[in-house]
């Protein structure tokens, strides 16, 4: 009776590796390249500088009821550096907004100019800026952001890219070649072609209890498998 | 076993011993992920995206800046809502002074405001407010001090509310919960949770690909003409493709 058993058991096995068997070699090839790359490396933290923390002078600064005033709408006023200035950043219904910290007078927005020296600034690497761009559609890579933003490309083998806010020069994000191989890894292990993002996507749901039913199986073979050691061939 | 051949069955015993040795975590690495593919995304929550509102600041009166303790030196300075009242946000060494832009009073984060802050991210009754002095598991992506406030819904969720800033953390319940268990089996991390990237996951990673690699070689070995015969018999040739969908 067992040994039916386990013949139904290594049938079954082996007809779902049929079915899964590519993915599960994806997943574990994908895996190990997530766990292999660390998240902070995969987050391009090594490609930004932090910025010194220089204290503000309070008392050379407009008041912020006035920046208030003039950013109708503004639900956060934040004091912060633009070029080495202080400036008040209002965040309105429009999108946020540069003030000039001292004389409360709106900033005109960053030109291409502005946007390199900016970049130069935050980025930590050596190499050359290879192309900038201001982007009105979502590249594939900043499909969770929303446009416009000016893309800035460096040289390097990792084609780091930094993207800035056309409207206060901000870095919204940065990606690299490793964080892009990360992101086709994660699409193939969540397998969610399209939007990469959806984790409930019925296909994975099938595929994942498939693919543990196959391993489930796989380890009540190996009771089997080890006490008779001379077995013929399959 | 007197020469060493790269025969079907040596891959066989490379795949057997794999799997005995590392073949568990193979097991639960395939059932977190079942599960976590299968608890909605959207009751998991906590991923991406602020939920807090924003109101418009009311135009008016403020405290003069003048007017804001200068003891330290500032670091940064946010003007937003609390509420329904503007509030300055004061970052210094120290850490994080709030005041009531109006008054130019210093505000205390207490239970009272904890309990409001969290009612405006869920309608249900409160069940208790507890003070964490730093982070519990559910709240590790956050710093500091902080109240927990528990409501008495179905997901019994719990919302977290910065005890500097009064700002809205998180939101975590019982769908969380339950993930983030499966979460920690799938990353290996038993103690925090949090990474996977350290040296246990990545050795049993790259055994588990010797099982999956030699398995997926053993399956062109493993499958013969006849193993396809019934499908032949129903329809004119066919190729047969491994598909992975």
């Amino acid at each position: 009776m067992a040994i039916r058993w386990s013949l139904l058991v290594r049938r079954t096995h082996k007809w779902l590796a049929l079915a899964v068997g590519v993915q599960a070699l994806l997943w574990t090839l994908t895996g190990m390249y997530m766990v292999a790359v660390h998240i902070d490396i995969i987050h391009g933290d090594n490609l930004v500088r932090a910025l010194a923390e220089k204290p503000f002078d309070l008392s050379r600064l407009a008041e912020p009821s006035q920046v208030v005033a003039a950013a109708p709408g503004a639900s956060e006023v934040r004091l912060q550096r633009y070029f080495g200035a202080p400036v008040w950043r209002a965040e309105t219904p429009g999108g946020p907004y540069l003030f000039d910290a001292a004389t409360a007078r709106p900033l005109p927005k960053p030109n291409e100019a502005h946007i390199r020296a900016l970049a130069r600034q935050i980025y930590t690497g050596g190499g050359q800026i290879a192309s900038v761009r201001l982007l009105t559609e979502a590249p594939q890579e900043m499909q969770s952001r929303k446009p416009p933003y000016w893309q800035v490309e460096f040289e390097g083998w990792n084609r780091p890219t930094l993207y800035l806010s056309p409207a206060t020069g901000e870095l919204i994000s940065r990606r690299h070649a490793l964080w892009r191989v990360f992101d086709f890894a994660w699409m193939l292990h969540i397998m969610d072609y399209d939007e990469r993002t959806d984790v409930n996507n019925p296909l994975l749901r099938i595929a994942t209890w498939s693919t543990f039913a196959m391993a489930a199986m796989g380890a009540w073979l190996l009771i089997w498998s080890f006490p008779r050691r001379k077995r013929k061939k399959a | 076993m007197k020469k060493f051949r790269l025969t079907p069955l040596f891959f066989r015993r490379v795949h057997k011993w794999v799997a005995l040795i590392l073949g568990l975590q193979f097991l639960l690495w395939a059932l977190s992920g079942s599960v976590m593919a299968l608890l909605d995304k959207d009751k998991v929550g906590g991923h991406g995206g602020g939920m807090s509102h924003a109101h418009p600041l009311p135009a008016g009166d403020y405290a003069m800046l003048a007017k804001l303790p200068n003891g330290e030196p500032v670091h940064g300075l946010v003007l937003r809502d609390l509420g329904a009242r503007p509030v300055f946000e004061i970052h210094s060494p120290k850490g994080v002074e709030l005041i009531d832009a109006t008054s130019g009073e210093h505000i205390r984060v207490d239970q009272d405001m904890a309990r409001e802050i969290a009612s405006m991210m869920n309608e249900a009754p409160i069940r208790s407010v507890s003070v964490l002095s730093k982070p519990n598991l559910e709240a590790r992506d956050f710093k500091g001090a902080m109240w927990r406030v528990d409501f008495a819904d179905d997901e019994n969720s719990s919302a977290y509310v910065s005890l500097d800033t009064a700002r809205f953390l998180v939101m975590r319940g019982d769908t969380w919960r339950t993930w983030d268990f499966f979460w920690m089996l799938h990353n290996m991390d038993y103690v925090n949770r949090k990474s996977f990237n350290h040296p246990l996951i990545i050795f049993v990673a790259f055994g588990a690909l010797w099982l999956s690699g030699t398995g997926f070689y053993l399956l062109f070995k493993s499958f013969s003409r006849a193993d396809f015969r019934w499908l032949r018999r129903r329809r004119k040739p066919v190729v047969v493709t491994r598909s992975a969908g």
